[in-house]
């Protein structure tokens, strides 16, 4: 591997790495506020991908536009669910997870009939390359980075200096306790399911332009979200962003290295070493 | 100030609470004792919303309970400490304290926290230390602080003396008083009864989910029954 094609996969690792931080930031804040994995993410993704296609490239608007859009009407989906799925269940653990299962294939299988069998496209929004140490990396994929990273500080800033965000902190340490504070825990909890969706949106919004759009698109970055917060420990915002990091990293190096199929185990092998010395993940804590 | 008429709680099949009824005048003290499992605890859930009751009725200052979400029986002017403390361990003594101010506004928050400094100076001294690293006795009053911060005309303590050394104790005895002295009507529940009806001037005797006597504090602390059963004497 010369150095340029290092430093060029090292910079797609990166880029990948944000894609795969935002989708796992929402799992995690859901799973330690709730205890539920949601399985609905994917699909959330590829609906966020879905709107850009039609917001942005079929109806013209501009793509900023089209990613608050796409941010802002799954975010609301997300709330919606919560009020007629995870609410009615109240709290039971294993019938939420059945629960989003359903609504995952539910909304796989009408992507079909609704979004048509054949792939979309959307045009590139940064068309070019940019030089960087003497290596062409696309614009596209370098614009993902500081977007998704204004996203982490905001939802970080969100979480730790408002009313809200401390709500939230403290159903995650004791819901029974928050609700004695007079926190609204429906309501909190509605907003965490909103952050998720809304998160797992711009994921699919910012990746729209990259890969083609079909109704099962969102089942890969899934699978790595949940492989990310296992790795940084469930429940873990700092553990979330490392784990996505590292294995943007090596799902981007160690392809360009040795292929798609290597790195795909690689990532298996790792999480699978790691949890053989510290079994609840980079920042977990045992409960 | 507070009604509780025939109070039924069940878990699954266990009837937790069987016909309980107790009230609590304005200003004052009235403690439920009893052993373990005899329902104290369930009686209190049940009055701020934690568990649905199967039966009876609660009013609060004429307003019904039954039926509330815990957080719109805080609204109410009802605070609940709960058996266990239940501070949030990964937030600062300031934070906890905050969490307890969550339906008020800024400015009413800062003047509690003035107050609250007042009574519990090493709250103040501790502010920026995670809850969780305190002792059992600043726990304890951390816990009480917090829920005081919502400014409650009714306090519920559960257990407030478990775990604690006896001088821990005298020293939660003490700020009980004083809290009382604020116009803070309290529900106190324990095992200590000792404690528990030194303090009251009404007290409750339950026994597996039924109200078994009743009566001043002082009588109870001379009656027989009590003294055999739950002073050790």
């Amino acid at each position: 591997m010369t150095f340029a094609l290092f430093v060029q996969s090292a910079i797609v690792g990166v880029s990948l790495g944000s894609i795969y931080i935002l989708m796992a930031l929402g799992l995690t804040l859901m799973f330690g506020m709730m205890h539920i994995i949601n399985f609905a993410h994917g699909a959330v993704y590829m609906l966020g991908a879905f709107v850009i296609y039609y917001i942005f490239f079929q109806g013209g608007a501009p793509y900023f536009a089209a990613f608050v859009a796409s941010m802002i009407l799954l975010g609301v989906f997300g709330y919606l669910v919560e009020r007629s799925i995870y609410r009615p269940i109240k709290g039971g653990i294993e019938p939420t997870l059945v629960a989003l299962l359903a609504l995952t294939t539910f909304l796989q299988a009408a992507g079909y009939p609704v979004f048509g069998q054949l792939d979309k496209h959307v045009p590139p929004v940064f068309p070019g390359t940019r030089n960087i140490l003497g290596v062409g990396i696309s614009v596209e994929r370098l614009m993902i980075i500081p977007v998704a990273a204004a996203l982490v500080i905001a939802l970080y800033l969100f979480i730790n200096k408002t009313r809200l965000g401390a709500a939230m902190r403290a159903i995650e340490q004791d819901k029974e306790a928050a609700a004695l504070q007079g926190v609204n825990v429906h309501v909190v909890n509605g907003l965490a399911f909103a952050i998720g969706f809304a998160l797992a949106a711009a994921s699919g919004a910012l990746m729209a332009p990259i890969f083609k759009l079909d109704p099962m698109m969102g089942e890969q970055p899934l699978l790595k979200a949940f492989i990310i917060i296992i790795l940084g420990g469930l429940g873990s915002v700092p553990g979330a962003i490392l784990g996505g990091l590292m294995l943007g990293l090596i799902d981007s190096i160690v392809a360009t290295a040795l292929g798609a199929e290597p790195a795909f185990l690689l990532s298996f092998v790792f999480i699978i070493m790691l949890l053989l010395f510290r079994p609840t993940g980079l920042f977990g804590y045992a409960s | 100030m507070l009604e509780v008429e025939n109070l039924w709680v069940r878990y699954g099949t266990v009837e937790a609470v069987r016909g309980v009824s107790f009230s609590v005048p304005a200003g004052s003290i009235v403690s439920l004792i009893g052993a373990n499992g005899a329902g104290k605890t369930t009686s209190l859930r049940a009055l701020t919303g934690l568990v649905k009751p199967g039966a009876g009725a609660a009013r609060f200052e004429s307003r019904s309970l039954i039926g509330l979400a815990p957080h719109q029986v805080v609204s109410l002017g009802i605070a609940h400490v709960p058996e266990g403390r239940r501070l949030f361990p990964k937030m600062t003594v300031l934070e906890n304290l905050t969490m307890g101010a969550y339906r008020r506004s800024r400015a009413d928050v800062a003047s509690t926290l003035t107050m609250i400094y007042e009574h519990f100076p090493i709250l103040k001294e501790r502010g920026r230390q995670r809850a969780g690293s305190l002792s059992g006795g600043e726990q304890q009053m951390l816990a009480i602080a917090r829920a005081l911060m919502s400014r409650p005309k009714l306090l519920l303590l559960d257990e407030p003396s478990m775990g604690l050394s006896p001088i821990m104790t005298a020293e939660v005895g003490k700020i009980i008083r004083q809290i009382n002295a604020l116009d803070v009507s309290i529900i106190l529940v324990e095992q200590n009864a000792m404690l528990a009806l030194t303090l009251a001037q009404y007290g409750y005797v339950l026994q597996t989910g039924q109200l078994v006597m009743q009566g001043k504090a002082q009588d109870l602390l001379r009656d027989e029954g009590v003294k055999k059963a739950y002073l050790g004497l």
